[in-house]
């Protein structure tokens, strides 16, 4: 009696993680590009009616704020290098620093400090003012400091990888802001730890920030229109099968100095990964043609410390009036384990006023972590911490954000004012915050802590929003992950309900029951993942496996063969395949399944069972 | 002067050509001088048409950002008012602004205006900032081209108002312009004295 098992014990496909990655997350970078000696500035508020001078008050504010995008070949449209160079754009330089406009930093000042801060002190700006209103006189030579010093090319020496776009985009002279996304496939042949990137966005003058995500699996190449040629859009998704939630923030802005992760963290790029590229273009008044590169930094040595990326955010409460001035929109999470908070990305679009974020903690102290009172699209940033923050179990993080809906917000994009609701457009609105954290203080017995995190995220987005089809699927997966698989099912099932033509819902929720030991509910959700995707390869060999364990051999056969038709080298298939084959008895056929099997991957284990027991059950014969 | 008379010569400039000129012409006035150094006065020349004056500089973003915008304006008004760009950086080489009108597509004449004398004429404070003379040349309005610079750090996703078409077509209906002045953002002419 032949006694062959199809593969049951083979994982099941598919099963797994919507990592949802918006553009404009993903960053790290640190703000502002200025040398590290710290110079303190000259001015004294005993002799408030001294002569002001370039040369002893002015150039040391402006050679440390300034100087880093205010230089040939950088971000700023003039250089702020000399006497004449400043002089030139002297109340100018005033009307920008009383704005806060220039040097580019959002935040207010607050207790727990940022990195690379580039804020002017209230003294530093009113002593340019005094400067200007006196004259914007000299000085003397010997007051004058050297040169700021600036290293030339790739920040960080020569990178060991470069990538090229290679396409460039051409952007228009005029029209409203670009938003283009580039894909730089990395030809790595195994998988790599990248300690650095620096982003080359092209010309530095008209690109106004630029976010690297990675893609593991090549989703986005299809949005191309032929490889190379990059795709439009603000906001961008990325689905992604295993959680995997990388969380290196790779940010770009004027000024940005490439960011070296700190001991022990590294960004991990496998073979076939792509990196994308979104950049925000603003035309010039004459076409300018963009052409990114990007410079990798590996090490040796694999990340110990994995952070990840908290998401707050609160998009389905955003239907704001046309008109209204004063929009609140909030989020609490609380946070599940102990975590150290790294760096904070807040983001919203045109209709954003006042953003701000906060940490209430056990014992009710509550730390602001940001709080940008005057929110511009057009200076988001990444901002670090200068020491991690750390936020114990129990502590909730807040966001509150404020829109401004009405005439009075020159940025609003309609004109006169229009309902905006949540959405990807640019001309939609955005709530989200994300935060960068370290698990600590953890017991690595229990799994990966940032498993918890993830957990008690999408419950609380499940909660937040019982129509949150993502939530829904994310919470599914992620009790799947811990085995807990009924309980996944219920949520996978909600999921389905809310999208029921949604092909990967659709897949898990099938994959899951085949798991569960329900093959026969499966079936139709396998399905139904058809056919919203024929050509879905997850969804062939899930469903091959549920008709084989219904012994629909001559069924499951079929899909099998589906599947390695669009996958002809996967060993788990033409394991799967030749099992089922020798379940109807085709012995021969079964056999050259199992070899192939093996020649792809000598250790696939059920062909090996199934090989040897086919070996012995024929001999017996 | 009509538009599609106007050639920028690649040839090297003339010192003494404006001096020779300036014998015969507004002798000891402050002028505005051609890429080529001849002085020019932009109202001495076609009286039938409204005169508009811009004020650009080569190293101030808000002002190369107009560049389509003012292009756009100018054709549509082309038989009926003259275009001058206006450069009041008496450093800027005419090597310099030629090259900026290649660059940004500008098929409009240029003047220097080392000695401001278009500026005072125009009322100019900042770049970009137009002066529209009507048919007999009397300043009718000074100030910005649109709202769509809010600030030296916030555009509006698109202008709302349009001040120096409206300008244009009071002074070319022989009317009262509503605003004569209205302060636009931009770089200071004064932080070039």
């Amino acid at each position: 009696m032949l006694h062959l098992r199809p593969g049951m014990s083979s994982p099941l496909r598919g099963v797994g993680w919507t990592l949802i990655v918006l553009a404009g997350a993903s960053a790290v970078g640190t703000l502002s590009g200025r040398p590290a000696a710290r110079q303190s500035s000259s001015v004294s508020a005993s002799v408030p009616a001294a002569q002001a001078t370039y040369n002893r008050d002015i150039a040391p504010i402006l050679f440390r704020s300034c100087a880093t995008c205010h230089r040939p070949g950088e971000a700023a449209p003039f250089s702020l290098l000399s006497y004449s160079d400043v002089k030139k754009h002297a109340r100018q330089i005033v009307d920008v620093t009383q704005l806060r406009a220039m040097p580019p930093w959002l935040p207010e000042p607050q207790k727990l400090k940022f990195a690379d801060e580039l804020r002017l002190a209230d003294s530093e700006m009113n002593l340019i003012q005094r400067w200007v209103e006196q004259g914007a006189v000299e000085g003397d030579a010997a007051d004058l400091p050297p040169q700021p010093k600036f290293v030339e090319g790739w920040r960080l020496g020569q990178p060991d990888l470069i990538l090229t776009a290679t396409q460039p985009l051409t952007l228009p002279p005029s029209g409203t802001d670009t938003y283009w996304n580039f894909i730089f496939p990395v030809p790595i042949k195994e998988t790599r730890w990248v300690k650095a990137v620096e982003i080359r966005p092209g010309d530095k003058r008209y690109v106004h920030h630029a976010n690297i995500l990675v893609d593991r699996e090549g989703s986005l190449r299809q949005r191309e229109s032929q490889p190379g040629a990059g795709f439009g859009g603000m906001e961008i998704r990325i689905e992604s099968r295993v959680f995997d939630p990388d969380s290196h923030l790779l940010f770009w802005k004027p000024g940005t100095v490439p960011y070296v992760e700190p001991e022990g963290m590294a960004l991990r790029l496998d073979k076939g990964a792509d990196l994308i590229l979104n950049t925000h273009l603003q035309p010039s008044g004459k076409p300018e043609v963009i052409q990114p590169s990007i410079g990798l930094y590996f090490t040796p040595h694999a990340a110990t410390k994995l952070p990840m990326l908290l998401q707050l955010e609160n998009d389905a409460k955003l239907d704001i009036p046309a008109g209204q001035k004063d929009f609140l929109v909030t989020d609490d999470f609380t946070l599940p384990i102990d975590v150290e908070l790294m760096a904070i990305y807040p983001h919203a679009h045109y209709l954003g006023k006042d953003i701000q974020a906060f940490a209430t903690l056990p014992d009710g102290t509550k730390k602001t972590l940001i709080h940008i009172p005057r929110w511009n699209l057009n200076w988001q940033a990444v901002y670090r911490y200068a020491e991690p923050v750390r936020l114990l179990q129990g502590t909730k993080v807040s966001l509150r954000y404020v829109y401004d809906n009405s005439e009075e917000n020159p940025l609003n994009p309609n004109h006169p004012p229009a309902r905006v609701v949540g959405g990807n457009r640019s001309r939609d609105e955005m709530c989200h915050l994300w935060l960068q954290v370290l698990p600590v203080n953890f017991d690595p017995a229990q799994g990966d802590p940032r498993m918890a995190l993830q957990e008690a995220l999408a419950r609380h987005n499940v909660e937040k929003n019982p129509g949150d089809f993502e939530a829904h699927y994310n919470l599914a997966a992620m009790l799947q992950a811990k085995d807990k698989l009924d309980a996944a099912i219920s949520e996978y099932e909600l999921a389905v309900r809310l999208r029921p033509d949604d092909a990967v819902a659709n897949n898990a929720l099938g994959a899951a029951l085949v798991g569960a030991a329900h093959p026969g509910q499966g079936v139709g959700y396998l399905q139904a993942a058809l056919k919203a995707r024929p050509d879905y390869f997850d969804a062939h060999y899930n469903l091959g496996l549920a008709l084989a364990a219904q012994n629909d051999f001559e069924g499951a056969s079929q899909h099998f063969r589906l599947a390695l038709r669009l996958q002809p080298q996967d060993a788990n298939v033409e394991a799967n395949l030749g099992a089922a084959l020798a379940e109807m008895g085709q012995f021969p056929e079964a056999k050259s399944h199992f070899e192939h099997a093996l020649q792809i991957d000598p250790n696939q284990p059920i062909a090996k069972e199934n090989l040897d027991a086919l070996q012995k059950a024929t001999g017996a014969h | 002067m009509g538009l599609g008379s106007f050639h920028f010569l690649d040839r090297p400039m003339f010192i003494g050509a404006a001096l020779l000129i300036c014998a015969s012409f507004a002798c000891g006035q402050p002028s505005a001088l051609d890429l080529d150094g001849h002085p020019v006065n932009p109202l001495a020349a076609d009286s039938s048409k409204v005169v508009v004056l811009v004020f650009l500089r080569r190293d101030c973003p808000v002002s190369s950002r107009y560049a389509p915008t003012i292009q756009q304006i100018s054709k549509q008004y082309a038989d009926r008012a003259s275009f001058w760009l206006v450069y009041p950086d008496k450093s800027e080489s005419p090597q310099a602004i030629r090259q900026y009108l290649q660059d940004y597509g500008y098929h409009l004449p240029a003047l220097r205006d080392p000695e401001h004398a278009l500026v005072k004429l125009g009322r100019a404070q900042i770049t970009p900032q137009v002066a529209v003379f009507d048919r007999g040349h009397q300043l009718v309005y000074d100030g910005r081209i649109d709202d769509w610079y809010v600030d030296l750090s916030r555009a509006r996703p698109a202008p709302t108002t349009h001040e120096l078409e409206d300008a244009i077509r009071a002074a070319l209906a022989g009317k009262p312009v509503a605003k004569n002045e209205v302060r636009g953002v931009g770089c200071y002419i004064s932080d070039l004295e």
